[in-house]
């Protein structure tokens, strides 16, 4: 009987943890670094889905749709190429699903309609380029998006941008015609959440600029190491008790990205208060080496 | 629970778990970490037209210099082609033994010619050296760079190809040429070919808030491309470096330095001491070239006499016109005062025998449609310069001059200050048309090949080179003509 019960122990912290791989609840990362907390970088297609559990989506991939070519890492200015999706077997339309820190964007935005408004007039200066269909807000699921269309060199494309914990997320995609492309367009409808309803478990409010001298009560700095005058940025949760609970390292060396988790876990931060109450939050910060390696 | 049971439950448990997440999740791990096949284009794609024909459009010096500059440029031009001996300073190890070799085509300060002059100097002089397999005399001119010490510790660095031993100015000199047929079969060695310098003064000119201005520009339609991109940053100041393969050099002159040492082994200011330093093959004070003192003469240029070798070349290449475009576009185009630098450069205009002016002003369309422009950056603008007639000039280099991280296609393993092994700098491309070897390390003269380079895992340039293949094929056509007009 005792075997029995602890077969089924066995079984059962197997099936967890495999659970627990399978959605993303526990990713190992960086040798014996463990991060409780999903990253951006972590999405990934599954059985037909494209899922990120970071920001919380869920894309059911079109008909004969995979991944295609990896994209590169996380930059220095905060940017990620999520994923990009293409059809097999003949390559006619693809997808980037994309997103961009606006902590640490090489040029900054109030938010993520001004960002589409700059984007749409980029893209109107580019020789030979129409806009097809000037920024709208469009609801997909609970989210809102701004859709911004246009075509040039025979080529249609539309973009879907969504404000996600402080990040710009991306939907672009390109087609050879314009019904490919709305049929694209109308598999965007199919978005989703990860988790529904009362399930999801909630993430901290993301507050820019907060790791400033006036809200840091201890702070340690980083050995200086690699590469000198190098944008290093990370994103940081503080705790409701101002300590550092998660680190990411966006862009960095693998010894940069030691030296700056060793001292950030050192770090003290004043709680972020919300209604008089102390909150949990994400922030983002920037490192940049510019004294000699010992 | 007893002590057997502890003893069958621990090894149990992780034997579980480690089944459990093989057998329910092999097919998801399958298609997570295979690579998937890529869908292919549905259309034939374009056909390099070649390097187009004509008087080249290049060599002169900027227009609107003053008369002692041009008088400078053309002094230091006479260098910028000398061709070294050991007395003169060449070794002991070297690539090739003068500037004007390597930077060739179409004229002086351009990239590899037709026949590659490393072949030939191999066995001048009496040398002994044996031409490695990656040399060929219809082939790039190649440097070679180990990616490893031997004990596994990042080298990156040039390892010259040949040696002086042997040479009749070189009496008593016994060294090897590396073994670069081992380093082939470790797969550590990787290659690099000359850097045209057509305009490279104008790049030096502007301010890093210029070209920072421009690749802000450009940021919201890079992240609608998968393209992010970083400029490489010099390690004593701080300024952004933009020279070379990985933008890895500051300055002209540093840039002049370094390449008189490494490429033909002449110590100078800028690099004072031998990197071989075997007694035996050593046969001049150093630096072997250095401020002259006394002798003031060099055609009609004082100047250019009393300065060292490098800073003629750093001065030649400064002065160097951009190559001027098969369109008639003139690779200069505003300048500061209105009076100047405008038109055509000195070096002569290139006679177009590419295809016809529609479908090239139509590629210029496709170019930017695609994407190519968000790092092939077309035109950059100089802030003040002491060179006469060039500050504020809009030019065309066709790049950001920031690095962007080309995949595992491309990548050479070798990182440079801020670069790392997959990040390039984005090869300006004005003068293109008339290039025979693409790529960091000259490993096609096919131009749709080199644009489908860009394309591989880790590449920022994946949707750009997806949009490409999406073209119709006379558009993707129009795309490589408009690039051989350049």
């Amino acid at each position: 009987m005792r075997r029995l019960l602890l077969l089924g122990l066995v079984v059962a912290t197997g099936l967890v943890s495999w659970v627990g791989w399978r959605y993303g609840a526990v990713t190992l990362r960086y040798g014996t670094v463990v991060y409780p907390v999903p990253l951006p970088e972590d999405g990934k297609v599954l059985g037909g889905v494209y899922r990120n559990d970071y920001f919380d989506l869920s894309y059911p991939l079109p008909e004969a749709w995979t991944e295609g070519l990896q994209g590169p890492d996380p930059s220095d200015t905060g940017y990620y190429v999520l994923t990009e999706l293409v059809p097999q077997p003949e390559l006619n339309a693809t997808m980037l699903i994309a997103a961009q820190d606006m902590f640490f964007a090489s040029k900054p935005h109030g938010d993520v309609a001004a960002m589409v408004r700059d984007f749409r007039q980029a893209m109107s200066e580019v020789d030979g380029m129409t806009i097809d269909r000037e920024p709208t807000e469009v609801k997909v699921g609970d989210r809102l998006f701004h859709r911004v269309d246009f075509s040039g060199v025979g080529l249609y494309r539309a973009t879907f941008t969504t404000a996600i914990r402080c990040h710009a997320v991306s939907f672009n995609l390109t087609a050879r015609d314009p019904e490919l492309l709305a049929n694209l367009a109308s598999s965007v409808d199919k978005l989703s959440s990860v988790a529904k309803g009362d399930s999801r478990s909630p993430v901290p409010i993301c507050v820019d600029n907060y790791a400033v001298p006036e809200n840091t009560l201890q702070r340690v700095e980083p050995a200086p190491v690699g590469p000198r005058f190098t944008p290093i940025p990370v994103r940081i949760i503080v705790d409701n008790q101002g300590g550092v609970k998660h680190i990411h390292v966006i862009h960095a060396t693998a010894e940069q990205r030691k030296s700056i988790e060793d001292a950030l876990r050192q770090w003290k931060f004043k709680p972020y208060e919300l209604n008089g109450r102390p909150v949990e939050i994400e922030t983002g910060l920037v490192f940049r080496f510019t004294v000699a390696e010992k | 629970m007893t002590k057997h049971a502890w003893r069958w439950s621990i090894p149990g448990i992780a034997i579980t778990m480690l089944g459990a997440t093989a057998l329910s999740s092999g097919p998801a791990l399958a298609q997570f970490r295979q690579p998937q096949p890529q869908p292919q284009p549905s259309t034939a794609t374009a056909v390099d037209p070649g390097p187009r024909g004509g008087a080249p459009g290049a060599g002169g010096p900027l227009p609107g210099l003053g008369a002692n500059e041009v008088a400078f440029f053309t002094a230091a031009t006479d260098l910028f082609n000398e061709v070294d001996t050991v007395p003169l300073g060449l070794g002991p190890r070297f690539n090739l033994d003068g500037c004007g070799g390597c930077h060739a085509f179409p004229a002086t300060g351009g990239s590899s010619p037709p026949v590659n002059p490393q072949v030939a100097v191999a066995t001048a002089n009496g040398a002994k050296n044996t031409v490695p397999s990656f040399i060929r005399a219809n082939g790039p001119v190649r440097e070679a760079r180990f990616v490893n010490n031997p004990n596994g510790t990042p080298d990156g660095g040039v390892h010259d190809l040949f040696v002086i031993t042997g040479r009749a100015d070189a009496p008593g000199c016994n060294i090897a040429q590396p073994n670069f047929a081992a380093a082939l079969a470790a797969n550590n060695v990787i290659f690099r070919i000359p850097t045209p310098t057509f305009g490279l003064g104008l790049v030096e000119a502007v301010p890093d808030s210029g070209l920072q201005a421009t690749f802000a520009a450009s940021a919201q339609r890079r992240g609608s491309l998968g393209i992010s991109g970083s400029f490489n940053h010099n390690g004593n100041d701080g300024t952004m470096t933009r020279f070379g393969w990985k933008a890895q050099n500051k300055s002209l002159l540093i840039f002049a330095g370094e390449a008189y040492n490494v490429e033909q082994g002449v110590t100078n200011d800028n690099f004072p001491n031998e990197r071989e330093t075997d007694p035996n093959c050593q046969f001049n004070n150093h630096p072997e070239s250095a401020t002259n003192f006394t002798d003031g003469t060099n055609g009609a240029s004082p100047a250019s006499g009393f300065s060292s070798d490098i800073v003629n070349f750093a001065l030649f290449m400064r002065m160097l016109a951009p190559p001027t475009p098969a369109s008639g576009q003139a690779p200069v185009t505003v300048a500061s005062n209105g009076t100047t630098a405008v038109g055509t450069a000195a070096g002569g205009s290139a006679t177009s025998t590419t295809p016809s002016s529609t479908s090239i002003t139509a590629g210029s369309q496709v170019f930017s449609n695609v994407g190519c422009s968000a790092c092939h950056a077309t035109s950059q603008k100089t802030g003040k310069s002491n060179m006469t007639g060039q500050s504020n000039v809009t030019f065309r280099p066709y790049s950001d001059f920031a690095l962007h991280d080309m995949g595992t296609g491309l990548q050479d393993r070798v990182s440079q200050g801020g670069a790392n092994g997959r990040q390039f700098r984005s090869a300006p491309l004005w003068g293109v048309g008339q290039r025979l070897f693409f790529l960091h390390d000259g490993r096609t003269n096919d131009i749709v090949k080199a644009i489908e380079a860009h394309s591989s895992q880790g590449s920022e340039a994946n949707t750009v080179i997806n949009n490409f293949n999406l073209l119709g094929r006379t558009d993707q056509q129009n795309l490589v003509n408009f690039l051989r007009s350049l």
